[in-house]
């Protein structure tokens, strides 16, 4: 998981088949590697992205027989990216941010117990 | 690699909304309040109708506490919106009834955030929170003493002008 190079300075977070997301210690920042494009958000951003991907009702998605197309438009306020996504992105999308933020909070588990109790 | 959610804020995304939950159940609380004010002022109830924008002040600034706290802990405090508050009553006790209830889901409230804070191990959530457990000690006697007059001093006659009368006299000073 902690791989980091001293070119970039990006440690690998979480990545599968489709993307990746880096963390950026000096920035303190992600870079999500998706749908073609490395974004940066910041930590507002970031929980932003996360809560507007979790709230698409993917079941829904699935069901739905209407012949409206299964794209979906993440936009988020304040933000300089935007996503257009077809369903099946959306779920790889969801599945990144999913593993990212378990390892976001391993990582915090780790801090909590190595780090602060050595201070 | 750095730990930059915790960096940023104090309490977890979890403790966060439960805490904006209560803001928006707070909020509700204060607004249900104003309703009753309203009703029992309409229905000559004078008293009643102050103690109810008492407690309507008291109540937005509860909501206003755990705004701040949110926004002062890193998190991200987010302005309620609030529907659906009942503004006809039945009858004067009825509107008493559903101010008891209403204290008696905000404790609730409180006990699952104040649970959830233990697993997490956040004290200083739990710390916060400690003010507003005592606080709902005084809010549910006050709601179920109002209601005691009820049974004390009977409906019949003038009992509801005696009622209206004592409601604004409720108070709570135990040092328990």
């Amino acid at each position: 998981m902690i791989a980091t190079t001293e070119l970039t300075l990006w440690t690998d977070v979480f990545s599968t088949k489709t993307g990746a997301v880096y963390q950026c210690d000096a920035e303190r920042c992600w870079y999500v590697d998706f749908a073609g494009k490395v974004a940066r958000f910041d930590h507002r951003n970031f929980l932003k992205l996360r809560k507007a991907v979790y709230a698409i009702d993917i079941e829904q998605k699935l069901l739905n027989t209407t012949t409206d197309p299964d794209v979906e438009i993440i936009f988020i306020c304040a933000c300089d990216h935007c996503y257009v996504l077809s369903l099946a992105q959306i779920i790889s999308l969801r599945e990144l941010l999913e593993g990212t933020f378990v390892m976001l909070e391993l990582n915090h588990i780790i801090h909590d117990r190595l780090y602060s109790n050595s201070l | 690699m750095k730990d930059l959610l915790r960096i940023k804020s104090l309490i977890s995304s979890d403790i966060e909304a439960l805490l904006n939950q209560q803001v928006k159940k707070e909020a509700f609380s204060s607004s249900a309040y104003l309703a009753m004010a309203s009703w029992c002022n309409r229905n000559g109830y004078d008293f009643s109708s102050e103690y109810f924008f008492k407690q309507a002040e008291e109540e937005r600034h509860h909501q206003l506490k755990f705004y701040k706290y949110i926004l002062d802990m890193g998190g991200n405090a987010v302005s309620p919106e609030v529907t659906g508050i009942k503004q006809e009553y039945n009858s004067f006790r009825e509107v008493f009834e559903d101010a008891l209830d209403q204290e008696i889901s905000v404790t609730n409230a409180i006990k699952n955030i104040y649970a959830r804070c233990m697993k997490e191990q956040d004290f200083v959530t739990m710390e916060f929170l400690n003010w507003f457990l005592k606080e709902q000690r005084e809010e549910e006697y006050k709601a179920r003493r109002a209601l005691e007059l009820f049974e004390v001093i009977g409906e019949e006659g003038t009992g509801r002008w005696q009622i209206d009368k004592h409601v604004g006299q409720i108070k709570y000073d135990s040092e328990a």
